[in-house]
């Protein structure tokens, strides 16, 4: 990691290179809009249906009462990890390889977050009366219960988004004065209104890398509570296999692991779509690459001591569930999920010939694949083998909950995709400041001619 | 303050499902059709659980009506976002369905799988709408349902009592399923009157209770074959 | 608005215009300097560092957790409401709600310091030049004495790769 060469190339290519997405709009990008767009239309519809015809249309039945919806929603929200990782770590431990992926990172998080946050309204039968769960004074005495897990959900999820949000619209303020000063006519007024009067005094400078950081310290603590409240809409119930006290930090873990995966997916399609070869290197990808090697064995050590637990502890309703997903109904979706989160990371990741970014592409898509498996390992085999025998069943999705899962994929790319449209993917001053600190090594870009200047790299 | 509990014999339950079918009928349920019952939609607030033991021919056949056991220390309400799923006073789990958002987690964590979510508004084919009780609401699609020991007749009888003046009489009230059982294997009762007939059957040393080690302290007491 | 102002091409020139602007008698709070990354390595960079966005974090952290507790124990014990048998106010189960209201605080009063004290959103009419957008550096003077422009042009003109303009 020591031998990064950060140097980027110089800031007048370097501001042109990341500002050419914002300024320019190829018909490729249309493409890229639409087609996801079609997908989330779908997705409402079959939503709006949902409501109109009855929660009946669904594949919940008794007594699987959580499915493909809570699934999304613990997958999408464990995906929204990425950026706090990558972004709010690496910043505290100034790793500064981080700059070109922060934001793509903390955009990654806000968007994953709000489509997660959708799933706890599309999976209530009354999905009207939602607002019940904000603590606000009502004469008929609605008052969400404190001591219910998804009073916990809303609020955590809640102060995670801001602070998400937050945390990626503050460095995006200098960027927007870049674009306002490159752009005219109504983008211009646009991007002023956007950029808050920035002009770049050092006070401006401290005041923001100073509230970054406290930022970056309060964001951690935030998300890994977020995943571990989580974990508890599933650990606070007594059903087999759920009540057991690993569960917070497997969650976590997890997120963490499909955060980087979806990270690497998305930087390796920015790096093709937008010709961001000089920025995205392909040690970024290794370094990340690493980290999913971490975090899958991580994630095989945590699987292996709840199994292992739970195999000896032989209670008899427990051990139905177990079998249910190694051996029985659901093993082909449980060594599914084992090969992409374990052997194919550990393959493709481990031996370095392989740790190319196409290497660093297929072992995520196999862990994205596999994180949302275990999800559904999780709930499904559970819910449908309780603890009386006489109401064993099992679960089947149905279209609309297939559509919907599709359009939330459709709606992060098209998210994504807009994004990347409006505001620059790389952060310009981060990239440029990384060329001034210590951990930057000499320049591999040879300096232009006279008329650039000399510049000043320390 | 009474503390309502029941106790079913399963020596003599029969499984004739009486008391399923007058829980129906008492509590307004709808009958879900069979398309919907085969996917798993039935909603029956007790049913009669059947189990078979053995091989042909030393086959045994057990059954165990299973209705909210109305617990102290109930799973589902905690979990419950806005208090839909919570304990009163006098000893019951309350559904209280205005409040409930049908987030389904209260039928997640309960362990006796007697918590029913209504997937379609109720439908009722002709003379049958004719037949629905005044004393129970209708429940509309997206909340969820179960027994409540059938509080609009506790509450009726609390009522009555009061405007006479008097004490409830142990026996005067009963449950539908209770009510309908032909071999009076149901009994529901004050568990807090020690002359109670419930609470004389929960003193028995046959008595045992459903999942008792998940700490749920259900309320109701099962007395198993003998035979 | 009257200013006079030089782009510098690095933070070395730039250095060098606001010393000579110190000893033509500009004080320190007089001159305006923009740059379109932080540039730590230079003296010029370092002013204005000391800040109380900590403490004020700190504090937006305990209001959070006053407000949280408050809410949970004044609508808990007002009206308590039995659930599985929980106490009416359950500390293990608050403490989740108190913590995320805590870190909201200390979010929210970070935000609001750091746009108060950088003087976000407010209305234009400060000096700026768009060139520092592409790297420039602006060191200037807002609204100098009509007499001093020609001894401040020359001061700002002198270090290397200087572009003096007036507005």
């Amino acid at each position: 990691m020591s031998q990064v060469p950060h140097a980027a190339p110089p800031p007048e290519r370097l501001t042109a290179d990341l500002l050419r997405p914002v300024l320019f709009t190829s018909w490729r990008f249309y493409v890229l809009a639409l087609v996801p767009g079609i997908f989330v239309v779908a997705g409402l519809v079959s939503w709006l249906s949902q409501m109109f015809f009855g929660f009946g249309i669904s594949g919940i039945r008794w007594p699987v009462y959580w499915g493909f919806y809570v699934t999304n929603f613990v997958f999408w929200i464990g995906i929204s990890h990425a950026g706090t990782l990558i972004s709010a770590i690496l910043r505290l431990v100034n790793a500064g390889w981080r700059r070109p992926v922060t934001r793509c990172a903390e955009v990654i998080t806000v968007f994953a977050l709000m489509i997660g946050a959708m799933f706890p309204l599309i999976h209530l039968g009354r999905p009207w009366l939602a607002f019940w769960l904000i603590p606000y004074p009502s004469e008929r005495l609605i008052w969400p219960n404190f001591r219910s897990p998804l009073v916990w959900d809303f609020f955590a999820i809640n102060t995670y988004l801001t602070g998400s949000l937050l945390f990626l619209f503050l460095p995006m303020i200098p960027d927007f004065a870049v674009v306002r000063d490159r752009t005219t006519g109504l983008r211009h007024r646009i991007y002023r209104v956007l950029a808050l009067g920035w002009r770049g005094t050092p006070k401006q400078w401290h005041r923001l890398e100073t509230a970054m950081q406290i930022m970056a310290i309060a964001i951690i603590p935030v998300a890994v509570s977020v995943h571990t409240i989580v974990s508890f809409d599933f650990s606070m119930a007594p059903v087999p296999m759920w009540q057991t006290t690993i569960f917070g930090p497997y969650f976590v873990a997890g997120a963490i692991f499909s955060g980087i995966a979806a990270l690497l997916i998305a930087m390796a399609a920015l790096r093709r779509f937008l010709h961001l070869e000089d920025y995205l290197l392909p040690i970024h990808f290794e370094n990340l690459g690493k980290l999913l090697l971490v975090m899958a064995l991580l994630w095989g050590y945590f699987v292996f001591n709840e199994r292992l637990v739970t195999y000896y502890g032989n209670g008899p309703a427990e051990m139905a569930v177990f079998w249910q997903t190694q051996r029985e109904a659901y093993s082909p979706l449980f060594w599914t999920m084992v090969l992409g989160n374990f052997v194919l990371p550990l393959i493709l990741m481990g031996i370095r010939p392989f740790r190319t970014i196409t290497g660093c592409v297929i072992a995520s898509i196999g862990v994205v694949i596999g994180m949302w498996l275990e999800r559904y390992l999780i709930i499904v085999p559970s819910l449908g083998h309780k603890y009386l025998p006489y109401s064993y069943g099992s679960y089947a999705p149905q279209p609309v909950e297939i559509v919907i899962t599709v359009a939330t994929f459709a709606a992060m790319t098209l998210l994504y995709v807009l994004f990347a449209k409006t505001v620059p993917i790389i952060s310009i001053w981060e990239l440029k400041g990384g060329g001034h600190g210590a951990a930057s090594v000499a320049p591999a870009v040879p300096e232009l001619g006279p008329s650039a200047g000399h510049e000043g790299r320390s | 303050m009474p503390k309502w509990g029941m106790a079913a014999d399963l020596d003599r339950c029969t499984g004739c499902g009486a008391c399923v079918t007058a829980c129906h009928a008492e509590n307004n349920i709808g009958t879900v059709g069979a398309s919907e019952a085969a996917r798993g939609r039935a909603k029956h607030w007790i049913r009669v659980e059947r189990y078979w033991e053995g091989d042909f021919p030393d086959v045994r056949l057990k059954f165990r009506p299973v209705m909210c056991q109305q617990c102290d220390h109930a799973p589902c309400e905690p979990v419950c976002p806005t208090y839909a799923s919570h304990h009163t006073e006098d000893g019951l789990n309350a559904q209280v369905y205005n409040r409930c958002i049908g987030t389904r987690y209260c039928a997640n964590a309960c362990p006796y799988n007697v918590r029913f979510f209504d997937f379609f508004n109720p439908t009722w084919d002709k003379p049958l709408h004719l037949q629905l009780n005044p004393d129970v609401s209708v429940r509309e699609v997206g909340v969820m349902e179960k027994c409540t020991f059938c509080v609009q007749r506790i509450k009726a009888a609390n009522i009555q009592a009061k405007a006479e003046e008097r004490e409830l009489e142990d026996g005067e009230l009963k449950t539908a399923c209770a009510q309908a059982c032909p071999a009076q294997a149901l009994v529901f009762g004050d568990l807090d009157d020690p002359e109670s007939e419930v609470s004389r059957l929960s003193r028995s040393p046959r008595g045992t209770k459903l999942l008792e080690d998940l700490g749920t302290r259900p309320n109701v007491t099962y007395l198993p074959r003998q035979s | 608005m009257k200013a006079i102002y030089a782009l510098y091409p690095d933070g070395q020139s730039a250095q060098q215009g606001v010393n000579r602007l110190r000893q033509a008698g500009i004080a320190d709070a007089d001159i305006t300097i923009l740059s379109g990354q932080p540039i730590e390595e230079h003296e010029f960079g370092e002013r204005d560092k000391a800040t109380w966005m900590w403490w004020i974090a700190c504090g937006g952290g305990l209001i959070g957790m006053a407000i949280a507790f408050g809410l949970a124990w004044v609508s808990e014990m007002s009206w308590p409401i039995n659930v599985g048998g929980l106490p009416t106010f359950a500390w293990w189960p608050n403490l989740i709600i108190i913590f995320e209201l805590t870190m909201l605080g200390a979010i929210i009063a970070t935000v609001i310091t750091l746009i108060v004290t950088a003087r976000l959103g407010r209305g234009g009419g400060a000096l700026y030049d768009p060139a520092v957008s592409d790297g420039k550096i602006l060191v200037g003077v807002e609204n100098p004495a009509e007499a001093r422009m020609d001894a401040l042009a020359q001061a700002l003109g002198a270090p290397p790769g200087a572009e003096v303009r007036r507005i």
